[in-house]
This record gives structure tokens, sequence and C-alpha cells, in this order.
């Protein structure tokens, strides 16, 4: 390789320097006794599936035969239980009698035989408060307060009272 | 009878599958470490990929005698692994790799603080790697290993050979250029 300028020499060398660095961690030897720790598992994991696979898959065709039959054979039992299963909880269920006539809803008459489906409601209002007759305006701003105060509340106008308390001369 | 025979047949037969897995083990454990050990850089996450990696060949061990070539097929499991595993977990922080190279790097013929330094240079270009595009990255670490060629590393990353030569043309590139410009990314 040739190498144009100092930069570029710089450059490759810090390279080939991070591949000697690979090279050497891919060169770092494994730890001691790590075939037996490896082995050991998967005789571990070998073992388990063993017993997990039962019963044991079988690679000829008698065996195959009798694997298939009991497999079959397991599934048909289970078949058997479920059904069985449902049908105890059918058998046990029970249904409420369905009414063979249904009740017609009352016929309401109608005056003269005419049908009430215009009829209009009318709803019932309540009596709102009555507003008192207003007196002329004369008497509201020439005799005072008393004057506006509605009648049936106990006081009297002014021009009233002096009447009654003060005799009329003769 | 029959039965009998069959059992006999199949125990024999689990029996000689165990042992070529054995043999496997035995021929590629150390390999498998190391590749692990590079993407992973930690001693137990490592171990625990090859022991993932014998696993998955025991549950496909009825396969075994279809594969042509062991060691590139163990390789491209125990890659898969580390890839999945380096995926899911965090991004090492560079002080992890300067205490775990510093723990494993050969220390013969140097001083405590020249392994130090050592470590700490390491883990400066390991850092740089990391930066690179998972393509490139992937190429450069594999090249690392000098028994594997550039055609069997294509046939681990399920590339063309040609695509590998351009990536690592790449990465080395890219490579230079950070460990000039550190903050340089991509």
């Amino acid at each position: 390789m040739r190498f144009s300028t100092q930069d570029d020499l710089d450059r490759n060398a810090g390279a080939i320097d991070a591949e000697e660095t690979l090279r050497l961690i891919a060169s770092l030897p494994a730890p001691q006794g790590i075939e037996d720790r490896v082995k050991s598992g998967v005789r571990a994991a070998h073992r388990q599936a063993s017993v997990l696979s039962w019963p044991h898959p079988t690679a000829n065709k008698a065996g195959w035969t009798q694997v298939s039959a009991m497999r079959a054979a397991a599934a048909a039992a289970i078949v058997f239980v479920v059904a069985g299963g449902g049908w105890e909880v059918y058998s046990h269920i029970r249904l409420a009698p369905v009414p063979t006539a249904v009740a017609a809803p009352q016929h309401i008459e109608g005056g003269r035989g005419l049908s009430a489906a215009t009829a209009k409601r009318i709803p019932k209002t309540l009596d709102g408060p009555v507003v008192a007759a207003p007196t002329n305006m004369k008497q509201r701003t020439g005799e005072g307060k008393a004057n506006v105060l509605p009648r049936g509340h106990g006081a009297r106008p002014l021009a009233e009272k002096s009447k009654s308390s003060v005799p009329a001369q003769q | 009878m029959e039965i009998v025979e069959s059992a006999v047949h199949d125990e024999a037969r689990q029996r000689a599958q165990e042992e070529a897995l054995e043999a496997l083990v035995d021929q590629y454990a150390t390999t498998l470490y190391r590749v692990a050990f590079s993407v992973l850089r930690n001693q137990s996450d490592a171990e625990d990929a090859v022991q993932e990696a014998f696993l998955r060949v025991l549950r496909h061990r009825e396969t075994l005698g279809e594969i042509r070539d062991h060691r590139i097929w163990l390789i491209r499991i125990v890659w898969n692994i580390v890839l999945d595993r380096k995926r899911r977990a965090k991004t090492r922080p560079e002080t992890d790799d300067i205490a775990e190279l510093a723990r494993v790097l050969p220390a013969s013929g140097l001083t405590a603080e020249q392994r130090a330094v050592a470590a700490q240079h390491h883990a400066r270009v390991m850092a740089c790697v990391e930066k690179l595009p998972a393509r490139e990255r992937e190429v450069m670490v594999l090249s690392a290993f000098e028994e594997l060629s550039s055609v069997e590393i294509a046939t681990v990353l399920d590339v063309t050979e040609s695509s590998v030569r351009s990536r690592l043309f790449r990465a080395r590139n890219l490579l230079a250029e950070l460990l000039q410009h550190p903050r340089s990314i991509r």
C-alpha cells in the first residue's frame, strides 16, 4: 500500500493498530474447563428433554405406529371425558317453560270509537302571581312613599290617616 | 420382542448423537467462545452464549448429519446468539471494557502499569469499533479471526464475498477516521 501524505500514513497506522487490538482480543484463550462445563450443561438438558418427550420418539416403523396409537388413545380419552362432562352439565339444565299465549295489551275505549292517537294533552299549569293594578301617577309622586305600598299590608296612605285623625271643621 | 429391539436401537442412536455432540464441543467450544467474547467482551456472557449454541444444536441434532461444515455452521449459530444478546443488552460502558480487558489480557513481561495503559488503549479502540455502522463492524470483528477466510465470513453473515471485501474497506477507513477524530461519529 502506498501512502500519499503523512496524514494518510497516520490514518492507516491507526487503523492497523485498531485491527491489531481486534486480533489480540480474538486470540484470547478460552477459560479453563469450558468444554466440560458445556458438556455437563448439554447432558443435563438432554436428560431433561428425554423425560419431557416420553414416550421416546422412535425412528423405526413399528415404534412409530405404537406411539401414534398411544397418542390417538390419549386424544380419544380426552375427547370422551370432555364430551361426557358437557353432556352431564347439559342434562342437568332445566329450561324455563316457554309460555304458549302472549297477553295482549288492554284495549282502551276511545270516545265514539275514535282513536286517541291524535289526542292533545294540555298540562296543568300553576296560577302565577297576580300583579296589582297600577295606581295613577299623580298619587304616586305627590303623596310620598306610603302611597306606594300596596293595599293589605297594614299601612294606610298618609292622606287617609290625616283625614281620620283630624276631624273636619264644619 | 420388536419393542425391545427398537428400544435398544433408540438408546444406541441417542448415545451416538450424544457422542457426536460431545466431539463437537471438544473441537469447537474454544473457537465459539472467542467469537462470542469478541462481541460481548465478558467471560461469563460469552460462555453462556457457547452453552446456548450447543443447546440449539442438541435441539436440532437430527440434522447434524446433513451439515457439511460444522465449524462455520456453529460459528453462525453463536454469532446470531451474541448479536441477539448484544441488541438486548445496554451498551457497555468503556470502564467495564478496561476492567475486563485488564483482567484477561496476557500479562507476561508487562508491569501492572503497562497492563493498565494497554487495557485503556484497547478499550478506546473498541469504543471506536462500537461506533462503526453494524454491517462494517461485524465484518471487522470477524476478519480479526485469522482462521476465517473472507468466503467463510460471507457464509457466516449470509452475504457475498465481494460485499465482505467492500464492507471491510469501508470499515478500515471509518475506523481510521474515528481514531484520528474521536468525535466524528458516522
